[in-house]
């Protein structure tokens, strides 16, 4: 992993004074930058993912509503508001496995997973997902049968992809909000199953 | 203004290699696929990220490739968001 | 000529680290990086893509060594700096003598280098 080796407080200090001239020279108001991180936070959470994905294993009209237009679909549960991205949903069936990927840089649907993980990031993942997909998965500990067919989602423009995960077998029963803990923030990225 | 290219179009991404930001990688140049759908129109990248604010605005289209095609190998699928620019039509009596 | 951001295919990064993050940020000055670029972009100081150029534009050596959130802030300063907001250098800590006489940013620098990455190295990992 790079960036392993550098001053944390060196950095640190050195953004706190890009923030004091900012604020000096009235490019930035004071409570300008709190604001903008606290409301980053409030709408990007891997919860709201996962609610999406429950209400899909549980009502199938927003489930071919959220595959025909993501963006509008997940307006209906009040996320990605605002959002000049638009959202594809693609869905893992039996015969299709779905992951996503930046290759480039690092796009990821924020608003529906929250920050992404480290890994995510990473040129490990980003050079070899495309290449060998298979292998990647596999060192998710995710072993896909020899006739499921991969489609890897390079995001190079913008729109944000997330992965519809296969409901699990045993939970008929489950209420939505059950259903929602299962699902992990890998599982909608695609290098997990639920 | 119309789609230049419809779902299932044939297409085949430009060669180019420019000196400037752009959002088609390399694995990806000079490669044959097919397009997905078309996703919304979009400031182009490469002339977005030079901080004029008159950039063209293209369709933007999913394109598919199978990885056979792009690393000679391979039996799953990549699919790409590229912007029409990058991409030229494949003929049908090309093989 | 393709950019050290354009890994995809690319041999030699060795197996993913597939450990899962728990929090959002390693540390309270990512937090800030990401408000500034949120609150510079929102106020059309650059665009999204003018801010990937910047990242790409870095040395390769250079982008390789930095955290993620290290290239951001250094796309955040290189943007300012072209617009003329903020001077080259201006960020660096200066007239803080100290044991070498050096400017303390280099002494920092070094020693990031050298004695703490350790302490670094143990709690990332």
């Amino acid at each position: 992993m790079s960036g392993d080796h550098h001053d944390d407080a060196l950095i640190s200090r050195r953004v706190r004074r890009l923030e004091t001239l900012l604020e000096e020279r009235g490019v930035l108001s004071g409570g300008a930058l709190d604001e903008a991180i606290d409301a980053f936070l409030a709408q990007s959470s891997p919860a709201n993912g996962a609610r999406v994905v429950a209400r899909a294993w549980v009502d199938p009209s927003f489930k071919s509503r959220l595959l025909a237009d993501g963006t509008a679909a997940v307006q209906e549960l009040g996320y990605m508001e605002g959002s000049y991205q638009r959202l594809r949903v693609v869905e893992n069936t039996e015969s299709v496995h779905n992951v996503i990927v930046c290759t480039l840089c690092s796009c990821y649907p924020l608003r529906l997973l929250g920050p992404s993980p480290s890994w995510y990031k990473s040129e490990s993942y980003r050079s070899r997902v495309v290449r060998e997909p298979r292998a990647v998965l596999a060192e998710f500990g995710l072993a896909l049968p020899a006739g499921t067919e991969i489609a890897v989602w390079d995001s190079s423009a913008e729109t944000r992809y997330m992965v519809l995960p296969r409901r699990p077998a045993d939970t008929e029963s489950f209420p939505e909000e059950e259903l929602a803990a299962r699902v992990t923030r890998n599982a909608l990225i695609g290098t997990a199953a639920v | 203004m119309a789609d230049r290219f419809a779902p299932g179009a044939r297409v085949r991404t430009f060669r180019h290699d420019p000196p400037h930001h752009t959002r088609l990688p390399r694995y990806a140049r000079g490669k044959r696929g097919v397009v997905v759908e078309p996703e919304g129109r979009a400031e182009l990248a490469d002339v977005s990220a030079q901080g004029h604010g008159d950039a063209p605005v293209e369709q933007v289209y999913a394109v598919r490739f199978a990885a056979r095609d792009l690393w000679g190998e391979g039996d799953h699928h990549v699919v790409l968001d590229l912007w029409e620019s990058y991409l030229e039509e494949v003929r049908d009596d090309e093989r | 000529m393709a950019r050290i951001n354009d890994v995809g295919g690319m041999q030699g990064f060795g197996a993913v680290d597939t450990t899962d993050d728990t929090e959002p940020f390693h540390a309270d000055w990512e937090a800030r990086v990401v408000g500034l670029f949120n609150a510079l972009r929102a106020q059309g100081m650059f665009n999204t893509n003018e801010f990937r150029d910047a990242i790409e534009s870095m040395p390769a050596k250079e982008y390789l060594a930095a955290s993620y959130y290290e290239r951001w802030f250094t796309a955040i300063c290189a943007l300012l700096e072209r617009k003329g907001v903020i001077e080259p250098g201006e960020l660096d800590e200066q007239g803080e003598p100290t044991e070498q006489g050096e400017p303390a940013g280099l002494e920092a620098r070094e020693r990031a280098e050298q004695g703490e990455s350790a302490e670094l190295e143990a709690r990332d990992g």
